[in-house]
């Protein structure tokens, strides 16, 4: 039995490796930025291929694919992989999963978990083997190296229809909210950028990251996308998160399940996220917000 | 030239979650719905429609993947009028019971073979990034591979060049890649890439009168049955205390709040 782990980010790899070695033997294919001979160190067979782009990634996992034939491809959820091995299932019409977890393979066959209905439920499949699966970030133990270092092999890039013109790097707001211990996060109830900084002030005396909803940064462009929370945004675990302005769509409490304790502000005490909060506060931000920097700074001496 | 085509899912609305009393989704209680970002997906095919391909037709795809198929039918009938009164000029339904619950495996073979009986010859095949329900996005992909097509996801920007190029914004975690594919092609389109607009009174009277199709996977060639097998489905319950801090000043609101979350252990002093 075998399988394939592909992926560009050594961690992302090391934690696809602690779920495709249940299958056996593991060939990685490694793209873009990555570097292949630290993850060579990982004991298994190293492809490495310069370009990023998924339909390279797609034509040189299709002929390791067809070469190996492997029961499983294991990779991060990322919207590149997620182009990628699409093809690759489609191809061969195999079942294929994204954000997964608890990944168990057994007899000819692999069941795993992973959110459903914009992240308000939890689904439990089974399917048969081969299988595509994409792992959710942070939820599989990362693999360890092994003794001995294994091949690495260079891959040569195939011509593709798709042409990239021009990369444009995203404007980046230096936060990692994934990581965030503690996260002020703002949503629609702000009225103009400018009012952001009541949620500045406040995530400064708290040492804080600054999240946001959706609007915020795909609608409205206040924040860069690095800030945005939920379903299609990030998915965040801090100690403390709270939740400004914001009204607790289904689609942003997906990405808040793992927060230990939730912070709501909110001057519509019908909103849903009082339900979805521990403390709520049913009051106009724009009071509220600064009084309660005011306290801080004032009992935490800051 | 050929004709544009959009996938549309008739989804289950998540806002109607219910559980049953073991804490199971109750899928009988939940309505389909049209799956929101497969709106901007038929927004699109209408606005290239208009820009670039004023004689090609607007085919919809809706594969229906949640049953049992009779109890359905209004459901899916009300998302696949939204389409045809936006603009679609004709749509296809694929409705199965041995197709529910569904799987993407599926619904890809299903969409390709409807393009094949009808003779459809695609420009363009259009499709959201990903649907409210699975939103796993991988359907739009297995049809570019099954049709050997040209595949751009992720789309928040589309523009057609020369009539026969297609070139796009791609919108990914870290950078946004400018690209170009030649025609035909399957795109997946994000939700920022417009701004739906709700169908006038006129467009969804005129809606009922445009042809559609109902098959069965026997009217279809290859269609790959369901491999994927839900075994639970169970609603998220993430426990919150749900307590209101209340005072008689705002101040001691704020001081509330804050001995909370000392006693929490949330924050230091
Ligand atoms: C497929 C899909 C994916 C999505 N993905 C995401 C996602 O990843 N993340 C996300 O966040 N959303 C996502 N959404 C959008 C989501 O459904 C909501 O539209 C969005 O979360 C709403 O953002 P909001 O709460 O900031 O705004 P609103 O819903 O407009 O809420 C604003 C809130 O501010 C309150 N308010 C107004 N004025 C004040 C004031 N002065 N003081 C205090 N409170 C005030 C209002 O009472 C209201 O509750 C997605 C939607 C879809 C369909």
């Amino acid at each position: 039995m075998t399988a394939i782990v592909v992926g560009e980010k050594e961690d992302d790899i090391a934690e696809a490796l602690t779920v495709a070695r249940q299958a056996g033997d593991v060939a990685v294919l490694a793209f873009g930025d990555s570097s292949p001979q630290a993850l060579a160190e990982y004991g298994h067979k190293v492809y490495h291929l310069t370009a990023s782009d998924p339909e390279s990634v797609f034509t040189a996992l299709r002929k390791l694919y067809d070469d190996l034939k492997p029961l499983l491809v294991v990779a991060p959820t990322t919207k590149n992989l997620k182009d990628a091995l699409s093809r690759l299932a489609g191809i061969y019409d195999i079942p294929m999963a994204t954000e997964v977890y608890d990944v168990k393979v057994g007899q000819g066959s692999v069941s795993y978990r992973r959110g459903f209905l914009s992240g308000r439920a939890i689904e439990s499949d089974e399917a048969p083997m081969p299988a595509v699966l994409l792992l959710a970030a942070h939820k599989n133990p990362k693999a360890s190296k092994a003794g001995q270092k294994a091949e690495v092999v260079e891959l040569q890039t195939a011509q593709g229809r798709v042409k990239s013109v021009e990369r444009m790097p995203k404007q980046k707001g230096g936060t990692n909210i994934e990581a965030a211990e503690i996260i002020v996060s703002a949503g629609r109830g702000f009225r103009s950028k400018e009012d952001l900084k009541l949620a500045f002030d406040l995530a400064d005396v708290l040492g804080a990251q600054i999240g946001c909803s959706r609007p915020i940064a795909a609608d409205l462009k206040w924040l860069s996308e690095d800030h945005w929370v939920g379903l299609s945004g990030h998915k965040v675990a801090p100690k403390l998160y709270i939740a400004i302005g914001i009204s607790g769509a289904p689609q942003h409490l997906a990405g808040i399940t793992d927060a230990k304790l939730v912070v709501a502000i909110n001057n519509d005490k019908s909103a849903p996220i009082f339900k979805n909060c521990d403390y709520g506060v049913v009051a106009d931000l724009y009071q509220f917000v600064p009084l309660l920097t005011k306290r801080l700074k004032e009992r935490l001496k800051r | 030239m050929g004709d544009l085509v959009v996938l549309l899912k008739p989804a289950l609305n998540p806002e109607m979650i219910r559980g049953t009393g073991e804490g199971l989704v109750d899928f009988d209680y939940m309505p389909l719905k049209l799956s929101d970002i497969d709106r901007n997906a038929v927004e699109e095919a209408v606005r290239l429609k208009n820009t670039y391909f004023k004689d090609s037709k607007i085919w919809s795809i809706s594969v229906v993947t949640w049953g049992p198929v009779t109890k359905r039918d209004k459901d899916v009938r009300m998302a696949v009028q939204e389409g045809l009164a936006k603009g679609v000029d004709e749509a296809i339904i694929v409705a199965d019971d041995s197709g529910v619950p569904g799987d993407p495996v599926t619904t890809a073979s299903a969409i390709v073979a409807a393009i094949k009986k009808f003779n459809i010859s695609p420009t363009l095949i259009l499709g959201g990034e990903a649907t409210i329900d699975g939103f796993s996005g991988q359907v739009t992909g297995r049809v570019a591979a099954k049709l050997d097509l040209p595949y751009i996801s992720f789309a928040r920007k589309i523009d057609i060049v020369d009539g026969s190029r297609i070139r796009a914004e791609r919108d990914v975690e870290d950078y946004v890649d400018v690209v170009e594919a030649p025609l035909p092609a399957v795109v997946s389109v994000t939700r920022e890439i417009n701004a739906p607009r709700p169908p006038t009174l006129i467009q969804i009277r005129m809606a009922s009168k445009k042809p559609q199709h109902v098959v069965k996977f026997n009217d279809l060639a290859d269609v790959v049955k369901p491999k994927r097998r839900l075994v639970e489905a169970r609603v998220l319950a993430v426990k919150r205390k749900q307590i209101i801090v209340e005072g008689k000043t705002p101040e001691e609101i704020a001081d509330k709040l804050i001995d909370a979350l000392i006693s929490e252990g949330a924050i230091r002093v």
